[in-house]
C-alpha cells in the first residue's frame, strides 16, 4: 500500500469528516443510507488521489460529495421532496458550511476525552486498561474476568465508536434523532429510535 | 457488495485482533489480501486506525490516576458538554480537583460499578509490579534459551555459469537455482530464511503459517507463508515475480534512513526494486511464467532491446556476446531461444539483422555489417 497517500488521507481528508457529516446531514435526509455515502465518497476521494493529489483536498472532497449526491438523485426515479434534504445547501460556499477546524491539542484532547466519555460502560474500562495503562488483552481480560475474545470485540466496538465521535464530531447523534423524527412523517422510514 | 457499516465492523475486527496478542506474518498476509480486494476495505480501514491511533492521547488524562482505577465520566477538567465544544476555551480555572467535584455528581451513575475496583487498587498495583518483573524475567530467560533452541541449519548452494539446480529443503521447499548464483539457506524454529547473494532464484515455498520464508537481497526482503516467486539481484536493482500467491517485498531504511515503502505483489505481479523505489506492473501469470522459462532451459525476448537480449544470454554462457557497435544494441528482438545455444541465436542475428559476427574462443563480437 502507499503509505504517503494513507497519511495524506488521514491528514487532509479525515479531518475534516465532521464538517463533511454536517454537510451530509443537512443535504440528504435518508439518514440511512448516510454512513454509505461517506463511504463512497472517501474511495472516490482515495482513488483519484492515488493518481494525482488535488491541490485543495478539503474542497476537493465537498466537491466530490456533492457531485455523488447529485448524481444519487438522477439515478432514482422517484424524487420524494421528504427524502431529499435541504437541496440548497448542496450549493452553499463549502466554507460557509464548515469553518476550518484545526483544532489546539489541548481542542482534541478535549474531544478525544468526550469522545471516550461517550463509549458504554464495560467498553470505556477496556479501551482505558489497554490504552491508558497500557495492558495487553491479555491482561486486560485477567484483570476484568472476561474473555480474550470479549476484550478484542470491546476494542473493536470501541475503535469505532471514538472514530464517530472523533471524526464525526458526534454529531451523529442529534442528526439522526432529528432524522427519526422526520423519518416518521416523511417517507416511512422510522426504524430508528429517537435515543 | 458487503454494506458500508459491515465493512466498518470487519476493519474494526482486523485492528483488534492485530491489537491482540498472537499477531502472525501470516494473519498480516491475510490483512494485506483482504486490505487489497477493494478501496473500501482500504479506507475503513485507514479510518479506524488513524482515529485508533489518536486514542493512545488519552494517556494525558491518565496522569495521577492511579493503576487499576477507571475515572469516572468527565472527570478530565476539560469541558465536557457537546453543546460546549465549539466554545472558546478558558486555559486558566480548569483545576483538576474543581473540575471534578463540578462534574462527578451529574455523571455519578454511569460509571458505579467501577467504583469498587478503586478501593483495592495500592495492592493491585504492587502486584502488577510483581508480575511486571516476573514477566521480564521470563522473557529474559527466553532470550537466552532461544539463541540456544533457534540454533540452525545453514547451508550454502552455488551454481557456475550454465549450470541449474534443484534444492529441496527439510520443509518440502524447493528452490531452483540459476545460472551462476550463490544463497545462503538458514533454516530456524520461527523463519525460513534465504540470502540471496548473487543471481536469480525460484521459490516453491511449502506452507509453513508458523515460519514465514523471507528471501532478502541486500537490504530488501521478499516474505510469503506459502506461495510461488522468483527474486533476481542484478547490479542496480533487484526483480520478483509472482506465479502464486502473495509475497510482501519490505526494505530496510535506505541510505538517508528513508524507508522504502512495502508493496504487496499478487500472483502476476513484476516488481523491479531500485533505489528510485518499486515499480510493479501487474498482469497474467503466463506473463509472468514466461520470465521464468529459464527454468526449462529457454529465454523468451518480446520487441526487447538486443543489448537486453544478449546480456541475458551472457548470464547462462561463459562464452560471451559483446556488442562491439553501439549502434546494433537499441535493435529489437523477438521470440524464444535456448539460452545454451548461444551459435543459433548469433546465427539467427546475421540472418535476419544488418548484423555480423566475428567469433572467437571466449566471445562472439556483434559489429554492423
Amino acid at each position: 500500500m502507499d503509505e504517503s497517500l494513507n497519511a495524506w488521507f488521514t491528514r487532509e481528508i479525515l479531518v475534516h469528516e465532521s464538517a463533511l457529516m454536517r454537510y451530509l446531514l443537512r443535504s440528504w435526509f435518508r439518514r440511512e443510507e448516510i454512513h454509505d455515502l461517506r463511504q463512497e465518497i472517501y474511495i472516490r476521494v482515495y482513488e483519484a488521489a492515488a493518481k494525482a493529489r488535488p491541490a485543495m483536498p478539503k474542497s476537493f472532497m465537498f466537491t466530490t460529495a456533492r457531485h455523488l449526491m447529485t448524481d444519487r438523485l438522477r439515478r432514482s426515479r422517484v424524487v420524494s421532496i421528504e427524502a431529499v434534504g435541504d437541496l440548497d445547501a448542496l450549493n452553499v460556499l463549502i466554507d460557509e458550511i464548515s469553518p476550518e477546524r484545526r483544532l489546539s491539542a489541548r481542542q482534541e484532547l478535549r474531544h478525544l476525552s468526550d469522545a471516550f466519555d461517550h463509549l458504554p460502560d464495560r467498553c470505556r474500562e477496556v479501551v482505558w486498561l489497554r490504552r491508558v495503562e497500557e495492558l495487553s488483552q491479555k491482561q486486560v481480560a485477567a484483570r476484568m474476568g472476561i474473555s480474550e475474545k470479549t476484550v478484542e470485540k470491546q476494542i473493536a466496538k470501541g475503535m469505532r465508536l471514538i472514530a464517530e465521535h472523533f471524526y464525526g464530531g458526534g454529531n451523529t447523534h442529534a442528526g439522526r434523532r432529528h432524522a427519526s423524527a422526520n423519518a416518521e412523517h416523511g417517507d416511512g422510514h422510522g426504524q430508528q429510535q429517537p435515543d | 457488495m458487503a454494506s458500508s457499516s459491515q465493512i466498518e465492523l470487519l476493519a474494526s475486527a482486523w485492528l483488534a485482533r492485530r491489537d491482540g496478542s498472537g499477531w502472525s506474518i501470516h494473519d498480516q498476509l491475510q490483512l494485506d489480501t483482504w486490505l487489497l480486494e477493494s478501496t473500501a476495505h482500504r479506507v475503513a480501514y485507514l479510518r479506524l486506525d488513524a482515529a485508533w491511533r489518536q486514542s493512545d492521547r488519552l494517556k494525558a488524562l491518565g496522569a495521577g490516576v492511579p493503576a487499576g482505577t477507571v475515572p469516572e465520566r468527565a472527570a478530565w477538567g476539560l469541558t465536557p458538554s457537546p453543546e460546549l465544544r465549539d466554545a472558546p476555551i478558558d486555559d486558566g480555572a480548569h483545576g483538576r480537583t474543581g473540575a471534578r467535584a463540578r462534574h462527578a455528581a451529574p455523571h455519578r451513575p454511569a460509571s458505579s460499578h467501577l467504583t469498587p475496583k478503586a478501593s483495592g487498587k495500592p495492592r493491585r498495583k504492587l502486584l502488577s509490579y510483581g508480575l511486571g518483573g516476573c514477566a521480564a524475567l521470563v522473557l529474559a530467560f527466553l532470550a537466552v534459551g532461544w539463541r540456544h533452541y533457534s540454533a540452525v541449519d545453514q547451508a550454502s548452494y552455488r551454481t557456475a555459469i550454465g549450470d541449474l539446480q534443484d534444492i529441496s529443503l527439510p520443509d518440502g521447499s524447493v528452490i531452483t537455482l540459476s545460472s551462476d548464483s550463490r544463497i545462503l539457506v538458514t533454516l530456524s524454529r520461527n523463519e525460513r530464511h534465504i540470502d540471496l547473494q548473487q543471481g536469480e532464484a525460484f521459490f516453491k515455498v511449502a506452507k509453513d503459517s508458523s515460519r514465514p520464508f523471507v528471501v532478502s537481497a541486500g537490504d530488501r526482503r521478499a516474505i510469503a507463508v506459502g506461495t510461488r516467486y522468483d527474486v533476481r539481484r542484478d547490479a542496480g536493482h533487484l526483480r520478483v515475480i509472482v506465479t502464486q500467491g502473495i509475497v510482501r517485498l519490505e526494505s530496510d531504511n535506505g541510505a538517508g534512513g528513508r524507508r522504502q515503502p512495502t508493496a504487496l505483489l499478487p500472483a502476476g505481479s513484476i516488481a523491479l526494486a531500485s533505489d528510485a523505489g518499486v515499480v510493479v506492473s501487474s498482469g497474467p501469470v503466463q506473463q509472468a511464467e514466461e520470465l521464468l522459462s529459464w527454468r526449462s532451459g529457454f529465454i523468451a525476448f518480446h520487441d526487447t532491446p538486443l543489448s537486453t537480449a544478449v546480456a541475458e544470454f551472457n548470464r547462462y554462457n561463459q562464452r560471451r556476446i559483446v556488442i562491439g557497435d553501439p549502434s546494433i544494441g537499441a535493435m529489437r528482438v523477438g521470440g524464444h531461444f535456448r539460452w545454451s545455444n548461444v551459435d543459433s541465436f548469433v546465427r539467427l542475428l546475421e540472418l535476419g539483422f544488418p548484423v555480423r559476427a566475428e567469433r572467437d574462443k571466449d566471445a562472439i563480437v556483434l559489429k554492423r555489417r
